[in-house]
């Protein structure tokens, strides 16, 4: 009987992680299937193609795990990547160093990114807006201020060393005969060049630093804590002594900051700002999510999750191309891994629990 | 379990000796801009050229939207297979391509841009962008003022215009604008009353003309650089009840802006030659690749007006986009 219940727990937590497996299959699936997938540029070709969705999606787990949802993020991109890229033009017209104007350009977006996100904090908590209607007008609030600060015209003319940090790596490593830190080895040949092996897109780690920083507020600290608490039950959190309405306050700030650091991202690869840089990513981050575990109620939800869930939708996308299938079917795809994470969320209750 | 190992590996090298028997063949990758029959038709040509020149051709996904955040990380999925000896491909923007492109090309894959370039488009003098072997495309500035000459000659010479664009970081579609402008020029009647970018979205583009028909309701002419520009602008004229009043010059002889042409919606089609755009890059290609041919720097194939006088003929009909 202890045996079986035994054997029963552990098959249980292994439905519950069904998504790293889901996730490892698919990795498997195409470096049997594709060309060259398994290979440390393709690789770093995914994570790059998902530096977006991760970081929407991670804003966006504090949020769901609340209960609430932030449409608003998709536009914010948008608005960041516009800002950031205009300042960088602006000061550097100015007159300003590279350095400086670069700099600026991201300070401020940043800074203006966690505007939307007071904005929706307030309405969702003060004023009892949901959510859904809060971040939606905000949504559109984003992207119109977008457009009319860049003229509807994407900017251009970008400092040019914003490409060289876009584009760089951490690290560069010609086998046998060079390994340089952030910047290539000088005066290569062309066959060199070829040889050249690059490790770790400067985005992705800045990326990855950032979600670390917040999966480790969400799963270690006070902060996180109430962040579960609220999507649990807000009147036991209120009792509890939690601050709510502030809570709710930082936490679409942390959802909104996110989204403007998308858009910092987005200038730094594209070199451009564009208003509608992130919008079609939205709902991308959304089901990352949700497929990572989180519930729409609140409550649950890890950053971990979310961003195997990204991932998953980066390797497939990146898959397909791979093996030269149009992604009309990556809809399909994902649509069907989204329900069946809803599914396995709605079938196993006691899981969801047991894991509180 | 050791059977399985045993299964596997054999299965394993089977697979590597069915790809290495095809590996002989050259592999091209082209890279399209977007979704629309212009690249659908671009797709076509290149392949029934590579077929005829026993080149393996694998397409990437036609992105959904015009923008380098649709094309970058599908053109960086598809160079990525490694097993490529050849792009071809039509970039979203003209700066924010350069730092993808050379690295594709550092990483030792030539690369050659059809439809669209990369920073002015000059080639032949060293800069940051010039190393694409080619830019092969339509000379827009040419077919710009040819637009504008045309649509003067209909309007006999005198009349308000309105430039309906899609995007100012793309560098075909601005050329085409500024053909139309130095077009223009030449008839002191003809005046240019606006310039709008729908960013390659029709319901913008209809949105914008409706908006330009109101503010000059004695404006004579459209000019919709594109399939989605040109596509809204005959819409907003259809919903004005402004059919035949206003006259419509467009870019691209799609099905559906033929099918205008001859209910009388659209009164003047430029048609590129895409097809030929893709068999050239092919051709050129191989060429390079094989015979180590030098390519030059710029290859422009030419186009053909659409009127209504002429779009019935026999002739003609290999103009429109399949």
């Amino acid at each position: 009987m202890i045996g079986n219940q035994k054997a029963r727990h552990i098959f249980l937590s292994l439905i519950r992680r069904w998504i790293f497996f889901f996730f490892a299959a698919e990795i498997v699936f195409f470096s049997i299937t594709g060309t060259n997938y398994f290979s440390l540029k393709n690789l770093q070709n995914i994570l790059l193609a998902s530096t977006t969705v991760l970081l929407l999606a991670t804003g966006e787990t504090f949020v769901i795990i609340t209960g609430g949802i932030d449409l608003s993020v998709g536009f914010v991109v948008g608005l960041s990547s516009v800002v950031c890229a205009k300042v960088m033009v602006d000061l550097e017209a100015a007159g300003l160093s590279q350095t400086l104007s670069i700099s600026s350009g991201i300070i401020a977006a940043l800074i203006l990114g966690l505007l939307p996100g007071l904005v929706n904090g307030l309405l969702v908590a003060n004023f009892r807006v949901p959510p859904f209607v809060a971040t939606f007008g905000m949504y559109g609030i984003a992207y119109g201020s977008a457009e009319i600060i860049c003229n509807n015209v994407p900017v251009h003319n970008l400092p040019t060393s914003v490409a060289s940090m876009g584009h760089g790596y951490l690290f560069y490593w010609l086998p046998g005969k060079a390994f340089t830190f952030l910047s290539k080895p000088e005066n290569l040949t062309r066959m060199e060049l070829k040889d050249l092996i690059s490790i770790i897109p400067n985005v992705t780690m800045i990326t990855f630093l950032a979600i670390g920083v917040f999966a480790f507020i969400l799963a270690k600290t006070k902060f996180g804590q109430h962040t579960y608490a609220i999507g649990g039950c807000t009147t036991a959190a209120e009792r509890a002594g939690v601050n709510v309405k502030n809570h709710l306050i930082k936490v679409y700030m942390i959802s909104s900051f996110f989204a403007s650091l998308a858009g910092v991202m987005y200038v730094l690869r594209f070199i451009t700002g564009r208003a509608p840089a992130g919008s079609a990513r939205l709902l991308d981050a959304v089901v990352a999510v949700v497929i990572g575990g989180a519930s729409l109620y609140g409550g649950t939800g890890t950053i971990l999750g979310t961003v195997i869930g990204a991932l998953i939708i980066g390797a497939l996308e990146i898959g397909l191309v791979n093996l030269a299938i149009p992604t009309y079917n990556l809809h399909i795809a994902v649509g069907c891994i989204l329900i069946l994470a809803v599914l396995v969320d709605q079938f196993s209750p006691e899981l969801v629990h047991r894991e509180d | 379990m050791k059977k399985i190992i045993i299964i596997l590996l054999s299965l394993f090298l089977l697979m590597s000796f069915a790809f290495s028997a095809n590996a002989k063949s050259l592999k091209f990758a082209f890279m399209p801009g977007i979704a629309d029959p212009f690249y659908f038709t671009m797709e076509k040509g290149a392949k029934a050229k590579a077929k005829e020149l026993g080149v393996q051709l694998i397409v990437g996904e036609f992105p959904k939207a015009w923008g380098p955040e649709y094309q970058v990380p599908i053109l960086k999925a598809l160079v990525a297979r490694g097993d490529i000896d050849l792009l071809f491909t039509a970039p979203t923007s003209t700066e924010a391509l350069i730092p993808v492109l050379k690295e594709i090309h550092d990483s030792g894959i030539p690369v050659i841009t059809v439809d669209t370039y990369i920073g002015d488009g000059d080639y032949s003098k060293p800069s940051k962008y010039s190393f694409p072997l080619s830019y092969i495309g339509t000379d827009n500035f040419l077919g710009g003022q040819t637009v504008a000459g045309a649509l003067a000659i209909m309007l006999k010479g005198k009349g308000k215009v309105f430039l309906e664009n899609t995007n100012p970081d793309t560098s075909s579609v601005i050329n085409r604008e500024k053909g139309f402008r130095a077009g223009l020029k030449i008839f002191p009647d003809m005046e240019l009353v606006g310039v709008e970018y729908c960013l390659d979205v029709q319901e913008t583009a209809a949105a914008q003309v409706s908006a330009a028909l109101q503010k000059h309701p004695d404006l004579a002419a459209v000019f919709g650089v594109n399939v989605f520009s040109a596509q809204g602008a005959y819409q907003a004229v259809a919903r004005s009840g402004l059919q035949g009043a206003v006259k419509i010059a467009t870019w691209d002889a799609t099905q559906t802006l033929i099918q205008a042409l001859k209910k009388g919606e659209v009164d003047l089609i430029l048609a590129q030659m895409p097809a030929e755009m893709g068999a050239l890059c092919v051709e050129w290609g191989v060429k390079y690749l094989k015979e180590g041919a030098k390519i030059p720097r710029k290859v422009i194939p030419g186009f053909f007006i659409f009127t209504k006088d002429n779009v019935n003929d026999p002739e003609a009909q290999q103009y429109i986009y399949k």
